[in-house]
């Protein structure tokens, strides 16, 4: 069943205070966070969290598109090792 | 694949299994799209095996269903089960400006602003937050590091190195 409207989303009190603090600083530093359940805001956009995986923090570079979703979809917790292919990566 | 030997050749898909009885198989790919994996020529079957072309009758998700030139017969076909595809790393096409086949990028050396090595690139990832490099740093351990200029910015090929920008983090 999906969240009430009324509600608004979902974010943990404490990561929205540290998105503030480091937007308000203006520097580039990685948010670290265990809050994979927290939904990422449009205030986030630009920003850099470390969204822990029970293992390690997964760098999580927040663009529009990912506004709606929560921390915990881009930040696997299992990790599978294929072959690379004709995959290309695009250095931003 | 891992091994120096290995660097000319990129593995692109694997031979599943026989389909119907004219000599179809059907393979497991691991191209970008999974159709592609008959544009770059023939694909030679194990790396001590023959240059077969294969004509890709139809394809879902990661997987195709085709049938190599010269083989009409299932029987034919059930002895590559298993087999790996490759082509020539020489016959993939020029990548875009600041684009890199994750097959150049694995294995490169990880060095910070010293020019001290502190690992080596495992693998690449890209879970829908952009790009990541895995980092197998020297101490065991892994590391992700996004793929930004930002954080990585020297690629070199041609010297088997990618340097890291000062203050990345490791942990």
């Amino acid at each position: 069943m999906a969240r009430s409207v009324w509600k608004g989303p979902f974010v943990d009190g404490y990561l929205l205070k540290k998105a503030e603090t480091a937007r308000a600083s203006q520097r580039k530093e990685v948010i670290k966070t265990w809050s994979r359940r927290s939904t990422i805001l449009p205030q986030f956009v630009g920003l850099t969290f470390g969204v822990y995986n029970g293992h390690k923090f997964m760098p999580v570079l927040v663009n529009e598109n990912m506004v709606g979703h929560k921390f915990g979809e881009f930040s696997p917790t299992r990790t599978f090792h294929g072959h690379s292919g004709d995959k290309k990566a695009k250095r931003a | 694949m891992g091994g120096e030997a290995d660097r000319d050749w990129v593995c692109l898909g694997v031979v599943r299994a026989a389909v119907g009885v004219r000599g179809d198989v059907r393979i497991g790919t691991y191209t970008a799209e999974a159709r592609a994996i008959s544009d770059y020529g023939p694909l030679r079957v194990g790396l001590d095996g023959p240059d077969l072309r294969l004509r890709v009758v139809r394809s879902q998700g990661d997987v195709v269903v085709g049938r190599f030139e010269g083989f009409a017969d299932r029987t034919e076909v059930e002895r590559l089960k298993g087999k790996l595809l490759y082509v020539l790393r020489s016959r993939l096409p020029a990548p875009d400006e600041d684009s890199y086949y994750h097959h150049d990028l694995v294995g490169l050396a990880v060095q910070d602003e010293t020019g001290a090595t502190v690992g080596r690139v495992r693998a690449v990832h890209n879970f829908g937050a952009g790009d990541l490099v895995e980092v197998a740093r020297s101490d065991g351990d892994n590391a992700m590091v996004p793929f930004t200029r930002a954080a990585i910015p020297v690629v070199d090929l041609a010297g088997g190195r990618i340097v890291l920008a000062p203050g990345t983090d490791l942990a």
